[in-house]
C-alpha cells in the first residue's frame, strides 16, 4: 500500500469518527422523534458529505434517503453559492428540486463550517407522518401529478445563521396534519445535525483542517482502489436480472418490470435500467436519484462484508447507473413518486441483486421478504384525537444469501435491515387497536439449498371507531421477491379484512373500510431462497420441521426430504430416492 | 476481623482483602477454575490464608462480609451453554423473541448480508401457547386456559427441560396470569425445574424487551443457581459465617437468595462495580465527574460517572441479547492487554477485537503465541520489565515481542520495529479514545470535563496516553489497578432497583396511584431489607421516574424529590439522594412531579441539545431504588515523604517515548511516600501493574498510594470536577 499523507493511526482514527458521527446522528433522532415510522421503525438516515458533495459516510438507514446524496448536497452548494453560513439549515423533499426520493422524506441539510470554511454537510432525512396532499402518510395512489400528494419544498433556509426561520416553517407546517408532531421531528432531525457540527469542529479542533482533508482523501481513495480490486476478480461480461412489482397503483394488477444490465468491465461496473418500463401513471415512479441509491446499495453487499460499514464517494466511483429519462427508474416532472420506496424502488434492488448473483454466484442474494404496510386514518375515541398508524410488522423476512439461511425477524430489503418492527404493547397503548396474532407462518419461506426468512401472519382488530385504510405501501400479491442460483422466489402475500366469520379479501394498492370490531389481517410471504432445495442438507430440513418452519409434506413435495413424523427423524432411504428421481443424489447427510 | 471481595473474571479470579482493623488492603491472583469457578474462589481465598498466616477455616472465620463479582452468567450466555429452555406464552404470539423487532445490524453493517441468522436462545418447538389475553389497563380480556398451561408444562417436561420462561402480553400490568401459570409449571414438573415470569424479572412494558430480558434470566438460571448453591456450601463447609452478597449488574449488591431467582440481575456482575471504585477513588481527593477505564487482557470496560452517581442505562445487549433490566452503564469493546495487531487489506494498523487471550497469550510469554499485542508493544517500548511482569510471576522473552511484531506490522507497513510498537501503543490508545468520545457524546457530555480513573492489568501503562488524546488534564490510578473492579465491590452500596410501569399523560395524572406505586415499592424494600436483617430506618430511597414528550417513543429517567420544594441548586447538584428515610404519606406528590418534569425538560436538552417545553409531557415508568448504606471503610494510609521520590528509584531502563529512545527512571512503587512526584517520563512499578508517565505529565502519589498524574501546565481542576 503506497504511503499516504496521513498517518495510518490518524487515518483510522478520523475515519471512525465520522462512522461514529452518522450513527450518533441517528441515535438522537431515535430517542427523540415523535412518529412511529422514524422513532420506531427506524425509517430515517443520517450522513456526511463534504464541500465538494462527496460522500464522505453513510453508516445506516434506508438506502433511497442517502446513497444518492452527493446530488442533492452538490444542488444545494451550488444554488445558495456564497449564501451559505454556519448555523444554517435547509430543508428540502423535492424529488425534481433537490434529488429527493418522495415527498414524505424531509431532509435536513446543515453546512458545517470551521473559521469560515465550509467544511463538511451534514444530511438527516426521515419519514414525516404527513407531509400534505389528498391521504395521510403518503402512500395513495392516483394523484392527479406529483403536485397531489404532497407539500414540495425544494431547497431552503429554514434556519440563517443560527436563527430559526419561524414564518418559513410555519408555511410550511400549516400544510401538513398534525403540525405538533411533525414539528417535534423537525426538531429532532435538526439537533442531530447540531451534534453532528459539534463533533466535527472538535475533529478538527484536534487535526486541523488540512489532516482532516488529507485523511478525507485517502478514505476514498483507499475505497475506491478497493473495489476496483474487487471487480476486477469478477468475469467481464454482462449479467442481466429483472424483478416485477403488483402495477402502478392507478392501472391496477398489470406487472411494472424493472430489468438490469449489470456489466463488469475490469474494475468497472455499469448497471443499466434502459430496459425497464416506462415511466408510469401510477405512483411507482423513481427519479434517478433514487434507483442510483438502490443500485449501488446493491452492489456494496458483494465486496468484502470486512470493510462494509466503510462505504464512501470512493466505492461509488467505479459504478455507472444508467436510466433513460422517461423511464420508471428516471421519472420526469409532473410524474407521481409517493409508492417508489416500495414499488419500484425495491425491485430496482431486486433486479440489481437479481444480476450481480449470476456474476458472482458464490455471493449470491434472494430478494427479501415484499413490504405490507397500510396507511390507517381515523380518530382515537379515547383522546377524541386524529391519528395515523402504520407499521411494518407484517412484511416477510429476509432473503437468503449463499452459505447462510435469510435472518428471521429482518425486513424492508430496502432498508437492509436499518427499518425495524413495531411493539404489540406499544401499538395498544398507542393505538385504538389490539394485536389477535403475530406470528411465523409454516412454508411462507422461499425454498432453497439456503431458504429466506419466514414471513407472518398479524392480525389487528379496530377497538375504536370506523376508520379508511390505504393499503397502498404495500407489493407482492402477484409478485415475488426472487430467489437466487436454483433457490424458489420468496411465497405471494395477501392481506384481508375478517368480518365476523367473512373473510374479504384486501388488494393493495386499495382503500378499504375497516368498521369498529373488524379485524385487519396479512399474510406475508417470506424471502428467497438460494441454491437448489433439493441439495439442502436434510438435516436442516428436519430441524425446520420440527420447529414448524416447514411442514412435512413441504419437506417431500419441495426439498424432497421424507420424514418420520412419529420419530421425528429423517428417512434415509426414502429421501435418497426422492432425491434421487429428481436427478439428483443427496449430497449431505 | 477481614472483609473480601472476589472477582471471577474470564481468566483470573481476583481477591481482595481489607483488613478492618488496619485499613491495609491485599491483593491475590487465582487462575479461574470453569466448569466450576467456586473451586478458584476457594483457591484464591486459600492463597489469601496463606499469606495472612491462616488457615483457611481459621482465615474465613475472621471474615464478616465476602461480596462477591462473577462473569458466569455473562459467560454462559458467551460461551452458549446455558440450560434447556421452554417458554409459555400468549397464544399467538410466541415469536416475538425470534422476531425481535426486525433487529439484525446490532453488531454488524447494514451492507453485510453474509451473517447467519440470530439463533433465539429458546428454539420456536419449545415456544408453547396458552390461551390468555390481559389488556395494557390490566384488565383481563381473555382469562388464563389452565389446562392449557397444563398441557404446555407436560409437553416441556417431555422435552426434558431444566427452565421455563413464562411471559405473557401486557404482564406487567397484572402479574396474576403468569404467577397463577408458575404455579402450573411447578405442580407439573416439580422443584427441579427453575421457573421464570416476565412480570418477576422486569415488570415494564414492550413485550419483546421484557420477554427477551427473562429469556436470558431463564437461560442463565440453572448454571447461576448452581454455582451459587455450590459456593455457599463450599464456603460453609471452610467455615464462612459471615454474609455473602452477591454483585449485580445494576452496580448494587444482594443476598444469594434473592439473586438465583432472577440471574439476569447478574449479567455484568463485575465490571458493574468498575464505577463504584472510581467514585470512592476520586472522592478522595474531590473529583466528582469521573471516566472509569477498566484495562484487562481481552477487553476494555468503560463508564462516566457524572457528579458522582453510578450511570446507568436500560438499553443494554449483551451479544445478541437485548437486555432491558437497568444495568450499570459500561461499554466494553475488544481492546486489552492481549489483543492482536494486524494490517488490512486497506494498509491500516488495527487492534483487536481478536485476543490472544491468556493462552497462548502475547507472543513474548513464549506460550506459542505469534502474533504481536498490546503487551508485546508494551515490552518493546521498555515499559514492561520483562522479569517483573504480575511481580515476576510470568517471565517474558522479548526476542518473541520484536519478532511477531517485526513480522506481522513493522515490515509490512515499512516501519522500524520501534516504531511500530509505537504505533500499536497509539493505535490502541485512540480506539480506546475514539470508544470513550462516543460513550460521552451518547451522553450529553464533554469527555474534557472528566478525570480519567485507570485500572485493570494494562489501564495504568495506556491511561496517560489515552488521556493525552482526548485532553483530559488529571489521571488516578489506584495502587489497587489490577483488581480494580473488586476493589468497586466494597465502595457500592446494597440494595436494589424496583420499577412499576403506569402509563399516562401528565394532565391526567392520577397522583394517588403515584403515590400508591412508590409506597408499594418502598414496602417491597422495606420488607426485603427486613428479611436481611435492616431496619426499616436504615433503608435509603431515591425515585426516578421515566418521562418523555407526548408522542415520543423513547422515555428519559429523571430525579423524581422525595421532599419536593427543597431548592437542591444551591447544593449545585440537581440530583436528589434521599439520605434519610422519610414518611412518604408527608409528601406533596403533584409537587414532586412537576419538579420531576423540570428536570426533563433540562436531561432533554443535556442529552440532545434542545427540549420542547411547549409540548407536553407523559410519564411512564416509575422506579425505586433502595439502599442501605455500605458499611464505612477506610484504606491504610502511608506516610508523607515531601515531593522527592529518588529514595524510591529502584533503576534505570530505555524506553521509547515520541519515537525516541529515552533512559527512563524506574520506581518502586510499593516505596514511594504520599507527597511524593515523579516527573515523567518515568515508570512505577507496582508488583501487579505497571505504572507509565509520559514526558508530559508528574505523578503525584496521594495518602491511599494512588497516582495522581496531572498533564503539564494544566491549570487546577478539569471544570466542574469539584464542588
Amino acid at each position: 500500500m503506497r504511503p499516504g499523507p496521513v498517518d495510518p493511526i490518524t487515518l483510522s482514527t478520523i475515519w471512525n469518527s465520522f462512522q461514529s458521527m452518522g450513527r450518533e446522528m441517528r441515535y438522537v433522532i431515535d430517542r427523540t422523534a415523535q412518529n412511529y415510522l422514524i422513532a420506531q421503525l427506524h425509517d430515517m438516515a443520517a450522513g456526511i458529505w463534504d464541500a465538494q458533495a462527496r460522500t464522505i459516510a453513510v453508516p445506516e438507514g434506508p438506502t433511497s434517503m442517502f446513497l444518492s446524496q452527493q446530488f442533492s448536497v452538490e444542488y444545494i452548494l451550488d444554488k445558495f453559492g456564497d449564501d451559505l453560513h454556519p448555523g444554517d439549515v435547509i430543508i428540502c423533499n423535492d424529488p425534481y428540486k433537490g434529488y429527493c426520493n418522495h415527498l414524505p422524506d424531509w431532509g435536513f441539510f446543515r453546512p458545517i463550517f470551521y473559521e469560515d470554511e465550509l467544511v463538511f454537510v451534514a444530511l438527516t432525512r426521515g419519514h414525516q407522518m404527513d407531509t400534505g396532499g389528498s391521504f395521510p402518510g403518503g402512500y395513495f395512489p392516483n394523484g392527479y401529478d406529483i403536485h397531489a400528494e404532497g407539500l414540495m419544498i425544494p431547497p431552503t433556509k429554514i434556519y440563517d445563521r443560527g436563527r430559526e426561520r419561524t414564518d418559513v416553517l410555519e408555511l410550511i407546517w400549516n400544510n401538513v396534519r398534525w403540525p405538533d408532531g411533525v414539528k417535534i421531528d423537525n426538531y429532532a432531525l435538526m439537533a442531530a445535525l447540531q451534534v453532528c457540527d459539534n463533533r466535527i469542529v472538535t475533529l478538527l479542533d484536534k487535526y486541523g483542517v488540512p489532516t482532516v482533508k488529507d485523511a478525507v482523501e485517502e478514505m476514498l481513495d483507499r475505497m475506491e482502489a478497493n473495489v476496483r480490486a474487487q471487480l476486477a476478480e469478477v468475469p467481464d461480461g454482462t449479467y442481466y436480472g429483472e424483478s416485477a412489482t403488483d402495477d402502478d397503483g392507478t392501472v391496477l394488477d398489470e406487472l411494472v418490470w424493472v430489468r438490469c444490465a449489470a456489466t463488469i468491465k475490469g474494475d468497472e461496473l455499469i448497471l443499466d435500467f434502459s430496459e425497464s418500463d416506462a415511466q408510469r401513471k401510477g405512483f411507482v415512479n423513481c427519479v434517478y436519484s433514487s434507483t442510483y441509491s438502490r443500485a449501488v446499495a446493491g452492489s456494496f453487499l458483494y465486496f468484502d462484508p470486512a470493510y462494509s460499514e466503510f462505504h464512501n464517494e470512493g466505492s461509488m466511483r467505479p459504478i455507472t447507473v444508467v436510466a433513460p429519462e422517461g423511464s420508471v427508474c428516471n421519472a420526469q416532472y409532473p410524474a407521481t413518486v409517493g409508492g417508489s420506496p416500495v414499488n419500484v424502488g425495491t425491485q430496482v434492488l431486486e433486479a440489481t441483486v437479481n444480476a450481480l448473483s449470476k456474476a458472482m454466484p458464490d455471493k449470491a442474494i434472494a430478494g427479501w421478504g415484499r413490504r405490507r404496510g397500510h396507511y390507517i386514518a381515523g380518530v382515537d375515541p379515547r383522546t377524541g384525537e386524529r391519528y395515523v398508524q402504520t407499521t411494518t410488522d407484517a412484511d416477510g423476512g429476509s432473503g437468503a444469501v449463499w452459505g447462510y439461511d435469510g435472518f428471521e425477524g429482518a425486513m424492508g430489503m430496502s432498508g437492509l435491515g436499518s427499518i425495524q418492527r413495531g411493539s404489540v404493547e406499544e401499538i395498544e397503548i398507542r393505538f385504538p387497536w389490539r394485536a389477535v396474532r403475530y406470528h411465523y407462518v409454516p412454508d411462507m419461506s422461499g425454498a432453497g439449498r439456503w431458504r429466506g426468512g419466514s414471513g407472518m401472519l398479524w392480525e389487528v382488530e379496530n377497538v375504536g371507531g370506523d376508520v379508511g385504510v390505504a393499503t397502498g405501501s404495500s407489493d407482492g400479491d402477484l409478485t415475488q421477491p426472487p430467489g437466487a442460483v436454483g433457490g424458489e422466489d420468496g411465497p405471494l402475500s395477501r392481506m384481508y379484512v375478517r368480518r365476523g366469520d367473512e373473510i374479504i379479501p384486501a388488494r393493495t394498492h386499495r382503500m378499504v373500510q375497516i368498521k369498529s370490531g373488524e379485524i385487519l389481517g396479512k399474510v406475508s410471504g417470506g424471502g428467497g431462497g438460494v441454491g437448489d432445495p433439493t441439495e439442502r442438507d436434510p438435516d436442516k430440513v428436519l430441524e425446520d420441521v420440527r420447529n414448524e418452519w416447514v411442514t412435512p409434506s413441504h419437506a417431500r413435495s419441495v426439498y424432497k426430504v421424507a420424514i418420520d413424523t412419529e420419530t421425528m427423524t429423517v428417512d434415509r432411504d426414502q429421501t435418497r430416492m426422492l432425491r434421487s428421481s429428481t436427478g439428483e443424489t443427496e449430497t449431505e447427510t | 476481623m477481614y472483609r473480601i471481595a472476589v472477582d471471577v473474571g474470564g481468566t483470573f479470579t481476583d481477591c481482595l482483602v481489607l483488613d478492618e482493623q488496619t485499613g491495609d488492603l491485599r491483593q491475590f491472583k487465582s487462575p479461574t477454575t470453569p466448569p466450576d469457578p467456586s473451586i478458584g474462589c476457594i483457591d484464591a481465598l486459600a492463597k489469601a490464608a496463606t499469606a495472612y498466616g491462616l488457615a483457611l477455616p481459621a482465615f474465613l472465620e475472621r471474615v464478616t462480609l465476602l461480596i462477591h463479582g462473577t462473569t458466569l452468567a455473562t459467560n454462559t450466555l458467551i460461551n452458549e451453554d446455558g440450560a434447556r429452555t421452554g417458554m409459555i406464552t400468549t397464544r399467538h404470539f410466541r415469536d416475538m423473541l425470534e422476531i425481535r423487532r426486525g433487529y439484525k445490524n446490532v453488531r454488524t453493517s447494514m451492507y453485510n448480508v453474509f451473517v447467519p441468522p440470530y439463533k433465539p436462545l429458546i428454539p420456536r418447538r419449545l415456544r408453547l401457547e396458552a390461551e390468555e389475553r390481559v389488556l395494557y389497563t390490566g384488565e383481563v380480556h381473555k382469562p388464563l386456559n389452565e389446562d392449557e398451561v397444563r398441557e404446555a408444562a407436560r409437553q416441556l417436561g417431555r422435552e426434558g427441560i431444566e427452565s421455563v420462561a413464562i411471559g405473557f402480553l401486557h404482564a406487567y400490568a397484572n402479574t396474576a396470569h403468569e404467577r397463577r401459570a408458575a404455579e402450573i409449571v411447578e405442580e407439573e414438573l416439580g422443584e427441579d425445574v427453575y421457573v421464570t415470569t416476565s412480570s418477576q424479572i422486569l415488570p415494564v412494558w414492550r413485550e419483546w424487551e421484557r420477554f427477551s430480558t427473562m429469556a436470558v434470566s431463564a437461560y442463565t438460571g440453572p448454571a447461576v443457581k448452581r454455582y451459587l448453591l455450590a459456593l455457599e456450601d463450599r464456603l460453609a463447609e471452610n467455615g464462612f459465617a459471615g454474609s455473602l452478597m452477591m454483585m449485580l449488574s445494576d452496580g448494587l449488591v444482594e443476598t444469594v437468595e434473592n439473586c438465583i431467582p432472577r440471574a439476569v440481575y447478574l449479567i455484568g456482575s463485575g465490571p458493574a462495580a468498575a464505577p463504584a471504585a472510581a467514585v470512592h477513588l476520586g472522592s478522595e481527593t474531590g473529583h466528582k465527574n469521573l471516566l472509569s477505564f477498566d484495562m484487562g487482557g481481552t477487553s476494555i470496560d468503560i463508564g462516566v460517572v457524572m457528579r458522582g452517581e453510578i450511570p446507568t442505562t436500560t438499553e443494554g445487549w449483551v451479544q445478541d441479547e437485548r437486555v432491558a433490566i437497568k444495568m450499570v452503564d459500561i461499554v466494553s469493546a475488544g481492546a486489552g492487554g492481549g489483543s492482536i495487531a494486524w494490517v488490512d487489506s486497506l494498509g491500516l494498523l488495527r487492534v483487536g477485537p481478536n485476543s490472544a487471550g491468556g493462552d497462548p497469550g502475547p507472543a513474548c510469554y513464549a506460550k506459542g503465541g505469534t502474533a504481536p499485542t498490546v503487551t508485546d508493544a508494551d515490552l518493546v517500548l521498555g515499559y514492561i520489565d520483562p522479569d517483573f511482569f504480575l511481580g515476576g510471576e510470568i517471565p517474558l522473552d522479548p526476542g518473541l515481542a520484536v519478532s511477531a511484531i517485526v513480522d506481522k506490522v513493522a515490515d509490512p507497513l515499512g516501519m522500524t520495529v520501534e516504531q511500530a510498537a509505537e504505533a500499536i501503543m497509539t493505535a490502541v490508545s485512540s480506539f480506546t479514545a475514539d470508544e470513550i468520545n462516543e460513550m460521552a457524546t451518547r451522553r450529553g457530555i464533554d469527555v474534557r470535563d472528566l478525570t480519567l480513573v485507570a485500572g485493570g492489568g494494562a489501564g495504568p501503562a495506556h491511561a496517560a496516553f489515552i488521556a493525552d488524546i482526548l485532553g483530559l488534564p488529571h489521571v488516578i490510578v489506584p495502587s489497587v489497578a489490577s483488581t480494580y473492579s473488586a476493589f468497586g465491590m466494597f465502595a457500592m452500596d446494597v440494595g436494589r432497583n424496583y420499577a412499576r410501569s403506569y402509563i399516562t399523560r401528565f394532565a391526567d395524572l392520577d397522583t394517588d396511584r403515584v403515590q400508591a406505586l412508590y409506597e408499594e415499592m418502598e414496602q417491597e424494600a422495606i420488607t426485603g431489607f427486613g428479611e436481611m436483617g435492616y431496619r426499616a430506618e436504615d433503608v435509603s430511597f431515591a425515585r426516578t421516574a421515566d418521562l418523555r414528550y407526548i408522542g415520543q417513543f423513547h422515555e428519559v429517567e429523571v430525579e423524581m424529590p422525595l421532599d419536593p420544594g427543597q431548592d437542591l441548586s444551591e447544593t449545585a447538584e440537581k440530583t436528589f439522594r434521599a439520605s434519610v428515610f422519610r414518611d412518604a404519606g408527608g409528601m406533596q406528590m403533584l409537587d414532586a412531579v412537576e419538579e420531576a418534569i423540570d428536570n426533563f425538560h433540562a436531561k432533554h436538552y443535556d442529552l440532545y441539545t434542545f427540549n420542547m417545553p411547549w409540548q407536553g409531557v407523559e410519564l411512564l415508568t416509575f422506579r425505586l431504588r433502595a439502599t442501605v448504606p455500605k458499611a464505612p471503610f477506610e484504606l491504610h494510609r502511608i506516610p508523607e515523604g515531601g515531593p522527592d521520590p529518588s529514595a524510591a528509584l529502584k533503576s534505570h531502563r530505555d524506553c521509547w517515548f515520541g519515537g525516541e529512545r529515552v533512559p527512563t527512571p524506574i520506581f518502586d512503587g510499593g516505596r514511594l511516600k504520599a507527597g511524593n512526584q515523579v516527573v515523567g517520563p518515568a515508570i512505577i512499578e507496582e508488583p501487579t501493574t505497571t505504572v507509565v508517565v509520559p514526558g508530559s505529565f508528574t505523578a503525584t502519589v496521594d495518602a491511599q498510594r494512588s497516582y495522581h498524574l496531572n498533564r503539564d501546565g494544566a491549570v487546577g481542576e478539569p471544570t466542574g470536577g469539584t464542588t
